[in-house]
């Protein structure tokens, strides 16, 4: 007897008791459910809000199409949002009278950067930028220079660099000057950016910058091809000010009759990090309770199931006993049974969450383009694990039963 | 006879029952020896069962003393028996008892499994079994797929795997008709004649006669034992 048969009288028991066994199995893949599915899509909000937000400066702003997070508001409508333009960004910035620090950017994950025989992982995100970008948000170059503005207006081949895509291109000697390609357009490194870390486990160093006409040029889509703002104020005192101004003037360019609700985002850095970080530690607690207590009700389903498959082959054990098998035997038969049992509901649990956090991210995607999946590695290698422990806590006393059966009675046993 | 496989002496098994002490076996002394073949017969409740029981290490006795090859079984664990049933008795039980999932041949190998013999090993050892009870075309089946007498040849060649001291079968035709069961004892005489030890329990004469010792028990005493002149 090995474990391989042990995982087949396990897959025996689930076929010949279709209902008890499906509505048990069904109990633990729910609680799998719920904490992938919850931890995944927090995950993926998280990384989507914090990578726009941690470069955003004290005191600034950021205007968007559509906020970067859409807390259950219509997505129709944030679909139907026209799109803020290069052009009409460009009008604003120079309509603009409280600040000048404005600049316009454009950001898409998941390109690959090559350089000669290196490449990077296909993660990196890439965003189009223009000569304020580092004097508006809180990032520097530590090597090389910055893009000006005369490259922005030429749509020069030019790019900075983070620290993460220097480790993996250029792993010694100093980047600048050096050509990379991405998606067969060849860009001059120009600079490097000063190593910022990760914020909430997203590095900020694994991404490339250009000129956002360059970006414009080749590397959006058509519904994607919509800019951010950002907006630094002079100081905090004007910060009020200067909203109301950045939002008079957003709504003139675009047309918004005056008792109309705005069809764009405008939002200040820490008012949007605060509300998401409430919503999403509250989401998550609800969602690790409700699976934690579906998951020890489906241990209890376990032990009831293996409690009867015990009775049912009562003979069995018996004759495996007569034979030879000592107490460890039978416990070890029954609790890998009981684990596999549990495995079952976990796969189907685990692929369930992962589908729904991938449908939701999909879903989101349509209304906030910077938004890329995150795949919940520790959750579901946590879920497994969480499987195996309730397996073996819930399936240790009917295996310990099944050891202790006085074998003259259990082959007595009708 | 050469040297005794089972020493049982003045052996006693009291059982409770509702707060009341039944005696299944009172002052039972037997002693059978390597390569003998003995029947143990009896009408029911003549406490045979329960001697069967004590002979094939699944209980222990009240009081009394039982040695195994010299062994003593009174003092041994669950585990320590578990160990001696594996290594030293080969079981044929009435209902065969064959694990319906398994073929024939993981059926066989099924004891030395919990001997932590080798795969290859236990896979040759099986096999050889199953040749001895002339069934090595019959490996890949299932036993619902075999016939009664067939399944009953699995569970002997599962009894013979080990090589064990003694073979134990408790009613082995029990289940089977007459033609087979004749089949079934058959194999059981070659099985003595090749030098192993057999005890039958049984309440049939007919079974009983294969037999060249017979043991008659009844009200948990040993009414008589004799040699079987017909054997």
């Amino acid at each position: 007897m090995n474990a391989l048969e042990s995982v087949s009288i396990a897959v025996d028991a689930v076929r010949s008791q279709k209902l008890r066994s499906g509505l048990t199995l069904l109990s633990i893949a729910i609680g799998v459910f719920a904490i992938i599915a919850a931890t995944s899509i927090m995950q993926t909000l998280e990384r989507a809000v914090t990578s726009q937000l941690a470069d955003l400066g004290e005191n600034s702003l950021l205007i968007q199409r559509t906020p970067s997070i859409n807390f259950g508001t219509n997505w129709a409508k944030m679909r139907r949002r026209k799109n803020i333009t290069y052009m009409q960004a460009k009008e604003f910035r120079e309509r603009m009278a409280t600040t000048h620090m404005i600049t316009i950017s454009n950001e898409n994950p998941g390109f690959t950067v090559k350089a000669g025989e290196q490449s990077t992982n296909p993660d990196v995100t890439l965003i189009g930028i223009d000569d304020m970008y580092f004097t508006v948000n809180a990032v520097s170059v530590s090597s090389g220079r910055p893009i000006t503005e005369s490259e922005v207006a030429t749509s020069r081949p030019v790019a900075i660099i983070g620290e993460d895509v220097v480790g993996s291109l250029f792993p010694r000697g100093n980047p600048v000057g050096k050509l990379i390609t991405l998606k067969n357009q060849t860009f001059q490194v120009i600079g490097v950016l000063t190593r910022k870390g990760g914020v909430m486990g997203q590095s900020q160093d694994n991404r490339v910058l250009i000129p956002i006409s360059v970006f414009n040029k080749y590397y959006t889509w058509e519904w994607d091809a919509s800019v951010d703002i950002s907006v630094k104020a002079i100081n905090k005192p004007m910060l009020a000010e200067t909203m109301d101004e950045a939002t008079g003037i957003m709504r003139a360019l675009r047309g918004v009759k005056p008792w109309e609700q705005n069809n764009f985002e405008i939002d200040a850095n820490d008012a949007l990090t605060g509300q998401f970080s409430g919503f999403s530690t509250a989401l998550l607690v609800v969602a690790w309770i409700s699976g934690l207590g579906a998951l020890i009700a489906a241990g209890i389903g376990i032990m009831n199931m293996m409690l009867v498959s015990v009775k049912e082959r009562t003979r069995e054990i018996g004759v495996r006993k007569a034979l030879g098998a000592r107490r460890r035997w039978i416990i070890r038969q029954f609790l890998i049974e009981s684990i596999t049992l549990c495995q079952f509901g976990g796969i189907i649990g685990v692929l369930g969450g992962l589908a729904a956090s991938w449908g939701v991210t999909e879903l989101l995607r349509a209304s906030s383009p910077a938004i890329a999946y995150v795949f919940p590695t520790t959750t579901v290698i946590f879920s497994v694990i969480i499987c195996t422990v309730i397996g073996l806590a819930f399936g240790t006393y009917p295996a310990w039963r099944a050891a202790n059966l006085d074998p003259i009675e259990a082959l007595r046993y009708e | 006879m050469s040297h005794p496989i089972i020493e049982i002496s003045n052996l006693v098994k009291c059982y409770e029952m509702g707060g009341e002490e039944v005696y299944a076996l009172r002052d039972v002394s037997v002693t059978i020896g390597s390569n003998e073949y003995v029947a143990i017969m009896g009408p029911s409740g003549s406490g045979k069962s329960t001697l069967m029981n004590m002979l094939g290490c699944l209980d222990t006795p009240t009081s009394g003393t039982y040695y195994f090859n010299g062994e003593d079984v009174r003092e041994m664990t669950d585990d320590d028996l578990a160990e001696i049933r594996n290594r030293e008795i080969g079981f044929v039980f009435q209902t065969f008892n064959l694990l319906p999932r398994a073929t024939a041949l993981q059926n066989v190998e099924l004891p030395l499994v919990y001997s932590g013999v080798s795969k290859t090993e236990r896979h040759d050892r099986a096999t050889r079994a199953l040749e001895q009870v002339n069934l090595t075309d019959r490996m890949t089946h299932k036993p619902n797929e075999l016939s009664g007498g067939q399944r009953q040849r699995v569970a002997i060649a599962r009894a013979i795997v080990t090589a064990p001291s003694i073979i134990l079968a408790d009613e082995p035709t029990g289940n089977l008709d007459t033609k087979t069961g004749h089949d079934i004892m058959a194999l059981f005489r070659h099985l003595w004649e090749a030098g192993n030890t057999v005890i039958l329990v049984t309440h049939e004469e007919d079974v009983a006669r294969h037999a060249r010792r017979i043991i008659r028990l009844r009200d948990g005493r040993i009414e008589s034992d004799t040699v079987n002149p017909d054997a």
